[in-house]
């Protein structure tokens, strides 16, 4: 709280004499930029803080051997030489590379359902409603839920049962494959519809004109959505693609947490999940952390587009 | 088969593909409902069909358990503050940002919303070192000012999107009329933002309420830690039956479930208006 008091102080110097900051124009420019100055420094404090300080020190205790309570000492590049040959980090890393390779679910699927739901058809308004519900519920609780939904005589195995579908009625959070499968879904069950949302806002963006106009042109549906909705919608696309590209393994840490912790095996062993494991159950506080920062490097290439985009969208000047 | 036949039953097709993904969307919720209303001899006997009685028991002990209040007076004052303090030093950011002339002010933003590549994860340890070391671990301000710290980068890529639109005559003209900049920023540019900072808002406060690693990590087993990491804690417990679990569940999402009803409104115009480029 102590923060945010500091710009609220200082604009009361600065609105005080207004008149000579006409005149002379550089002391009132230099004003300025010491306004400028005091208003980003809350956030910077807290970016600075909790976020490039605790990634400084990260890299710090990366280079350090310390483990259980005793003290730690400096370990060079050990901990890193170690990654390579621990069978657990490789897997986590390849779980996450497999989980990345469902990203184009992630970005066409919401992309249908708010096509489907543009579409006006009745009841349009309480599909988009009921859609975005699942993103509301914490992921811990949707994994604790889950946990009953997925269970081996859970509701999925009797629906599967009961339609002729029972060779598919399988233990789904203990096969090798299955866990990360069900995993990803459940993922993908708690943040389609924030995608959805995004998406009908950006579908909203388009005018009506445009998409008569095709139509009276003889365009029929899908050469409408192929030639006009499209093309228009990718600013949405993008964003969206961007947020779950830098976010799905994120997502999926409470997830973890409540439906497999990791297993069965390292079935469902995650990088994020690991840097947590090694840390708080093992102990291994430099090891835990280097694996922190080979995620923090795999994230930041992931979304390093994301943030281009965001920068040139915050930067640029309208028309 | 005329067009207008097949146009009928492309329409069809389409209710039930919708119909088929909202049952999918609200039958896992419906199921903690149901469970959560039987009494533990009925979930065993019959654990997906209707309870033969209801119940409200599982409320009352997940209640007792769980000491729900201070649970939820928990998570509330710590998303508020973080969701108060985060989507304010956005406001000051893009605001400096984008309108006044400040030598560096693009550099201050980059620097902003590049920690989005910082998850939480891959700093947890480190980032928990800090609070301890600001003498803040168990306490709210930690948390809060951590929340506000990981919301920021978003929040100011939003506001000043936003801001970006609106034109900088406006400012000037609010400028010779004797104005300051917290005036324009707050009686003038907030108002028209309001859309953006509702989204941001409402946005925020979902995913700080249902955060669980850093309450879990900040607060531990402390008396403030927050209802997610209560409920988390709940589930771990082996003698507590389903039905129990599935109550401690409903409590802990009613909250944002009926903030979003509220607000649905809300969040659909900011949405709308935050994509608007």
């Amino acid at each position: 709280m102590t923060i945010s008091t500091a710009p609220v102080s200082e604009p009361v110097a600065a609105d005080t004499p207004p008149a000579p900051a006409r005149r002379p124009p550089r002391p009132g420019r230099a004003r300025e930029w010491w306004l400028g100055a005091a208003l980003v420094l809350p956030a910077l404090v807290l970016a600075v803080l909790f976020k490039l300080v605790p990634l400084v020190r990260g890299v710090v205790t990366s280079t350090e051997s310390s483990s259980g309570f005793g003290g730690s000492e400096f370990a060079g590049a050990d901990n890193y030489t170690r990654m390579f040959d621990d069978p657990m980090v490789l897997t986590s890393f390849r779980n996450a590379l497999l989980v990345v390779a469902t990203l184009p679910v992630w970005i066409v699927l919401p992309l249908v359902l708010a096509l489907l739901i543009h579409q006006r058809s009745p009841g349009w308004k309480f599909f988009r409603a009921v859609y975005f519900v699942p993103y509301t519920i914490a992921p811990i609780v949707v994994g604790i839920m889950f946990r009953q939904i997925l269970a081996p005589d859970g509701p999925l195995n009797a629906l599967l049962r009961s339609v002729g579908l029972q060779p598919l009625a399988i233990e789904w959070l203990n096969g090798r494959y299955s866990a990360l499968f069900s995993l990803v879904a459940v993922a993908l069950w708690s943040f389609f519809g924030l995608g959805v949302m995004t998406y009908l806002a950006g579908l909203a963006t388009i005018p009506e004109e445009t998409l008569e106009a095709a139509y009276l042109d003889g365009a029929g549906f899908f050469r409408r959505l192929w030639s006009v909705v499209v093309p228009m919608l990718r600013p949405t696309v993008a964003y969206w693609s961007v947020l779950c590209a830098s976010g799905v393994l994120i997502w999926l840490f409470p997830l973890i947490y409540a439906l497999t912790q990791g297993g069965p095996g390292d079935a469902t062993m995650l990088p994020e999940y690991l840097v947590f494991l090694t840390t708080f159950q093992f102990l291994d506080r430099g090891y835990g952390s280097a694996i922190g920062i080979a995620l923090f490097v795999f994230v930041a290439v992931l979304s390093i587009f994301s943030v281009r985009h965001m920068f040139t969208e915050g930067t640029r000047k309208p028309r | 088969m005329n067009p207008r036949h097949s146009a009928r039953i492309g329409r069809y097709l389409l209710t039930f593909a919708l119909v088929v993904v909202a049952v999918a969307a609200v039958y896992p919720l419906l199921f903690t409902v149901v469970s959560s209303l039987k009494t533990q001899a009925g979930f065993a006997h019959d654990p997906l069909g209707l309870p033969a009685g209801i119940t409200l028991e599982n409320y009352l002990e997940a209640f007792r358990r769980m000491n729900m209040p201070r649970l939820l007076l928990n998570s509330l004052i710590t998303t508020l503050g973080g969701l108060v303090l985060s989507v304010l030093a956005a406001l000051l950011v893009a605001y400096a940002v984008t309108k006044l002339r400040f030598r560096g002010g693009k550099i201050v933003f980059l620097l902003i919303i590049v920690t989005l590549t910082i998850p939480s994860q891959a700093i947890i340890y480190p980032l928990y070192q800090t609070v301890l070391d600001l003498g803040m671990s168990g306490q709210y301000q930690g948390l809060i000012l951590a929340y506000a710290a990981f919301g920021l980068p978003l929040g100011t890529y939003q506001l000043a999107g936003y801001f970006q639109q609106v034109p900088d005559e406006l400012i000037e003209a609010a400028r010779v009329d004797g104005a300051g900049h917290l005036t324009i920023l707050f009686r003038l540019l907030a108002p028209i933002a309001t859309p953006a900072l509702a989204a941001l808002a409402i946005f925020n406060f979902v995913w700080m309420w249902n955060d669980l690693l850093l309450p879990l990590v900040i607060m531990g087993g402390s008396d403030s830690k927050t209802l997610m990491v209560g409920v988390s804690l709940l589930s771990g417990q082996y003698d507590v039956s389903v039905p129990l679990v599935s109550a401690g569940l409903i409590v802990a999402l009613l909250p944002v479930l009926v903030i979003y009803l509220v607000f649905q409104r809300q969040l659909v115009s900011g949405a709308l208006a935050g994509s608007g480029k």
